[in-house]
């Protein structure tokens, strides 16, 4: 099928290529139009082609999925509609005297056996009708990923990274920003978890999803003023819509950590005089024992999780509404190595070259660890009319409770040191106008909406942000115009945030309080053209803002964990971002090249400067840190090239390179992801299903070759005695050196009482390699996890196949 | 344009709704409260020779900014003294005494006491711990909750250093497995 497809939509780009005339077509000027969407999840296909047979002509769809044939004489065609990962079905279609005919929106049906094709990038995608540089995990590159957490599963995307605390906390990094410059969308729900931490790893469980996208770079337009970063969006499949009972079964085994998962999920569509309703029940659960490093386990590295969720779904021609409601608790355990009582106990820590206490496995868990425990839910309605459009209203409530329990010396309490209690209540209303075509033969789609948040805080035990209450209102446009080779793109916001803060004096027994407020506006502009066949170019800017949080102006307390002393900078201004974005995308037989440069430039980038004194405290000297504005940029260069040398065997590259400046200080910052490069060979079985197994089908092998740089465009690690006291200035030690790993996985499908199982095996640091990662907060301590091989099952029950 | 104006309703209903169920507990302030703060230290040390006489020195507000005045130990050269520390933590009520609690675990806790002259004085102070734990072979190691205390021969000035070590299952009767519970210095004159 590839290579035919590949013939086809050679035949649709040159006879659509500009000016193309045939003689006998003048008098015919008949547009043939329609819409190609998954029938899976309801989402508009762009870059399906559709082939007219009768013509030899055809047409590829655009970014909301819509493709016009033109010119056409009336009379009765065979439409040929093809997408890779979904079947090819053939239409008829009738043109009449009308100069317009529009055909029905067609579904096209996933297909199993093609999923297994590399489909990891992809820009534009119009999920979310953005003209922005995204990258996305979906089918068997998702599949690959399971039992890992969110953070280490987008690591394979070029331009993510990760920002770890041990083995169990994984925090996703988009071009070098993370924490609060990122909004993770759960399942169309801001998620709100107290990000600020670098510690605190996004409460979500990513089996949930059936398609994890990321917005690389400022995309703040639609999603909120903060996104200077980038937003995640975790999206899980369209509710069943065919009458009958499905579900699925994952389980994931590791030898490392020996971790146990399995998640559940039963779903069904119900007919009859209940036709339309449908629901769905999901849950997982996890445990995972100490991790080992080459020589050694980390003691208390263990953590575990238990999540569901429920949801119900009613929709009906052209209204629905639908009812969400998830819950994600866990326990992680953090690696008691890493616990320190002072500075000098740390000195004494990062001298050493592997941890004083070497235990043997186990599943223990004990302090010191955190309890979290995130709760949603959420009610969407919705009514569409081709009319008006569709009009999306989504209110949210959300409950993050977080309990972190440190290490006890002598006392007998059962409290933890940290309480934190988040609820935040969101609403959304969008409205999507239905598309409306210009005189010139172009095309305006676009959406327009109002957001709003409030969020109560309340804290316990030990100080490190106060209360608080905040408000937030947003309101947005963003309009579309598509015309042949070229899209436009261009969107507005409004944003309104109020926070108030309250403390209480402990002498007085009096509660007083901070109030700020900020106000912006923010634009973005992208166009995209497609310049030839093969080469499609997009460019983007975006301005966003981000008013700083309750941690950045009111934060102080001793961090534990970090060793630090920070204090917040009630006086802080809002960071302003300027994000440019420039892709290239080249696809010529078998080459596909993809190649991303983007420069965020950021006005008072809020980050952590060290203070000259530090603080004495009963256990000893901790040095303070202050939160500072800077003048920072963040350019770098995402770079992924697809290479087939042979029909079956194919080179992928992914590479990213990230430079970070402070301007102000004329120095480096710290905590940036050093360069890095992955390569890897993969070898497909196709065409060979009969000579294996009737029973086996889409086999392959891969195999890769990760090297990660020394980040040498560090702070320099200093410190100086100054009054009888030591000041720092940089990281308390110099980067790690460079590494490689190898890697390899292995998958296929084996049908088994008539269901497709899916069964991947994975291993990562196969040479067992002893290393240590720049952006592991616990790199101080101890080693990177040793080699570890995953088995993953998954097993589509009853109507769910795909 | 019906169905519309109903889901705006809808809407505006269950954002009321969701507002009005906002409780202002934000607004209530819970004081800082730390499992294991120690507030207060104090030094006793008893002539061997005169047991009437008591040398005392106390240091507050440890888990804050350290108050010193009244934590000055005033020894006489030449003398040997029984030691004993009280820790306590006064953000609790009743005040809490960090010292049984620490007793009840002494296998996993250990003081470091060192004595420095001040400047180029040659003031001496040695410490010897007196009560072990009870740690098997090859413990039992030393606690550091009662010590002897010597005074050397010559007068001068300097400060004791105490430190107490949490070593949970790495006790070895060294300063080095674990980390800090407190780290502070009591000031030092011999005469």
């Amino acid at each position: 099928m590839p290579i035919y497809h590949l013939f086809i939509t050679a035949l649709i780009l040159v006879s659509t290529l500009p000016p193309l005339t045939v003689l006998g077509q003048a008098t015919c000027t008949g547009v043939l139009t329609g819409r190609i969407v998954g029938q899976d999840n309801g989402q508009p296909l762009p870059g399906a082609t559709v082939y007219l047979r009768e013509r030899q002509t055809g047409a590829i769809t655009d970014t909301v999925g819509t493709y016009r044939v033109t010119p056409l004489c009336p009379g009765t065609y065979t439409l040929t509609i093809e997408y890779i990962g979904y079947k090819t079905l053939t239409v008829p279609a009738t043109v009449g005297a009308d100069s317009l005919t529009t055909l029905a929106t067609i579904r096209l049906v996933p297909d199993n056996h093609t999923l297994q094709e590399v489909v990891v990038t992809e820009h534009r995608s119009e999920a979310q009708k953005l003209l922005q540089v995204q990258a996305g995990l979906s089918g068997n590159a998702l599949n690959a990923t399971r039992g890992q957490s969110l953070g280490e599963s987008l690591k394979t995307l070029p331009g993510l990274y990760s920002i770890q605390t041990g083995p169990s906390i994984s925090k996703p990094v988009i071009h070098g920003l993370y924490s609060n410059r990122i909004i993770t969308l759960n399942n169309g729900v801001r998620q709100e978890d107290q990000q600020w931490g670098t510690e605190h790893a996004p409460q979500i469980d990513p089996f949930l999803a059936t398609r994890i996208t990321v917005i690389k770079g400022a995309a703040g337009i639609r999603y909120g003023s903060d996104a200077i970063g980038g937003v995640i969006l975790i999206e899980p499949a369209a509710m069943p819509t065919v009458t009958g009972l499905g579900g699925e079964l994952n389980l994931v085994g590791a030898t490392n950590g020996r971790q146990q998962t399995a998640s559940g999920l039963l779903e069904q569509a119900l007919g009859g005089p209940l036709k339309g309703l449908s629901w769905r029940v999901q849950g997982t659960l996890r445990k995972v024992g100490y991790a080992r490093t080459p020589n050694y386990f980390l003691e208390n590295s263990s953590y575990r999780e238990t999540n569901y969720s429920a949801g119900l779904n009613y929709t009906r021609q052209n209204v629905g509404i639908d009812l969400f409601y998830s819950q994600f608790a866990t326990r992680i355990g953090l690696f008691r190595g890493a616990q320190v009582g002072s500075l000098s106990d740390f000195y004494a820590a990062i001298a050493r070259p592997e941890p004083l206490r070497q235990p043997g496995f186990s599943y223990a868990l004990d302090r010191p660890y955190q309890d979290v425990q995130h709760d949603l839910f959420r009610l969407r309605a919705f009514v569409r009319s081709d009319r008006w459009g569709t009009l999306t209203a989504t209110v949210a409530r959300q409950q993050n409770v977080r309990q972190e329990y440190d290490l006890l010396s002598f006392s007998r309490s059962t409290d933890p040191e940290l309480y934190l209690k988040l609820v935040t209540h969101t609403a959304d209303l969008v409205w999507e106008h239905a598309p409306v075509p210009a005189k010139n033969g172009g095309r305006w789609t676009g959406s327009a909406g109002f957001s709003g948040i409030t969020q109560g805080n309340v804290r316990r035990f030990l100080f490190l942000i106060p209360n608080f209450r905040n408000y937030g209102a947003g309101l947005f446009g963003i309009e579309r115009y598509a015309r042949g080779r070229w899209t436009v793109e261009g969107g507005l916001r409004y944003d309104y945030r109020w926070l108030r803060a309250y403390f209480l004096d402990e002498v007085t027994d009096r509660v007083t309080n901070k109030t700020r407020d900020w106000q912006n506006v923010m634009g973005s502009l992208g166009a995209t053209v497609q310049l030839t066949p093969e080469l499609a170019l997009t460019g983007t800017f975006s301005t966003a803002w981000r008013a700083p949080n309750v941690s950045d102006l009111y934060s102080d307390g001793l961090h534990q964990s970090a060793v630090a002393y920070e204090r917040g900078n009630p006086t802080l201004n809002p960071e302003y971002a300027y994000n440019t974005n420039l892709n290239v995308e080249y696809n010529r037989n078998r080459l596909h090249v993809d190649l991303g440069l983007y420069n965020n430039r950021i006005n008072n980038y809020i980050y952590l400067k060290p203070d000259s004194v530090p603080i004495v405290r009963q256990r000893g000297a901790f040095p303070a840190y202050t939160y500072n504005q800077v003048l920072a940029t963040f350019r770098g260069v995402d770079a992924t090239i697809q290479y087939k040398l042979l029909p079956r065997l194919t080179l992928i590259s992914k590479t990213s390179l990230l430079f970070a400046y402070d301007h102000t200080n004329n120095d480096y910052l710290v905590y940036i992801p050093p360069n890095r490069t992955d390569n890897s060979l993969r070898y497909d079985f196709i065409g060979t299903d009969a000579s294996l197994s009737r029973r086996v089908s889409g086999l392959y092998i891969s195999a890769n070759v990760l090297y990660v740089a020394r980040q040498n465009r560090a702070p320099a690690v200093s410190e100086r005695q100054e009054n009888g006291q030591l000041i720092f200035t940089g990281d308390f030690a110099p980067p790690p050196p460079a590494y490689t790993l190898v890697g390899a996985e292995a998958g296929m499908r084996w049908q088994v009482a008539g269901h497709p199982l899916s069964i991947i095996l994975t291993g990562s640091n196969l040479l067992n390699r002893a290393y240590r990662d720049y952006l592991d907060r616990f790199r101080y301590f101890a080693d990177e996890p040793a080699r570890n091989i995953m088995l993953k099952l998954r097993m589509p029950l009853g109507q769910r196949k795909s | 344009m019906q169905p519309v104006q109903k889901s705006s309703l809808l809407f505006l209903l269950a954002v009321g709704l969701l507002a009005g169920a906002c409780k202002k507990d934000e607004q209530n302030v819970d004081p800082t409260d730390d499992n294991e703060a120690i507030t207060t230290a104090t030094l006793s040390l008893t002539n061997t020779a005169v047991p009437s006489e008591v040398v005392s020195g106390t240091i507050e507000n440890l888990n804050t900014s350290a108050n010193v005045t009244s934590a000055t130990l005033n020894l006489k050269a030449n003398t040997t003294y029984n030691g004993s520390i009280m820790l306590l933590d006064k953000t609790k009520t009743p005040t809490v005494d960090a010292t049984e609690e620490i007793r009840e675990k002494t296998n996993e806790h250990l003081f470091v006491y060192t004595y420095a002259p001040t400047g180029t004085t040659t003031s001496a102070l040695s410490v010897t711990i007196t009560d072990r734990d009870s740690n098997p072979s090859p413990g039992p190691y030393p606690v550091g909750l009662t010590t002897r205390m010597q005074t050397g021969a010559t007068a001068g000035a300097g400060s004791l250093r105490v430190v107490l070590r949490h070593q949970p299952n790495s006790k070895n009767g060294t300063e080095t497995p674990g980390s800090s519970d407190l780290d502070t210095k009591f000031p030092v004159v011999i005469k």
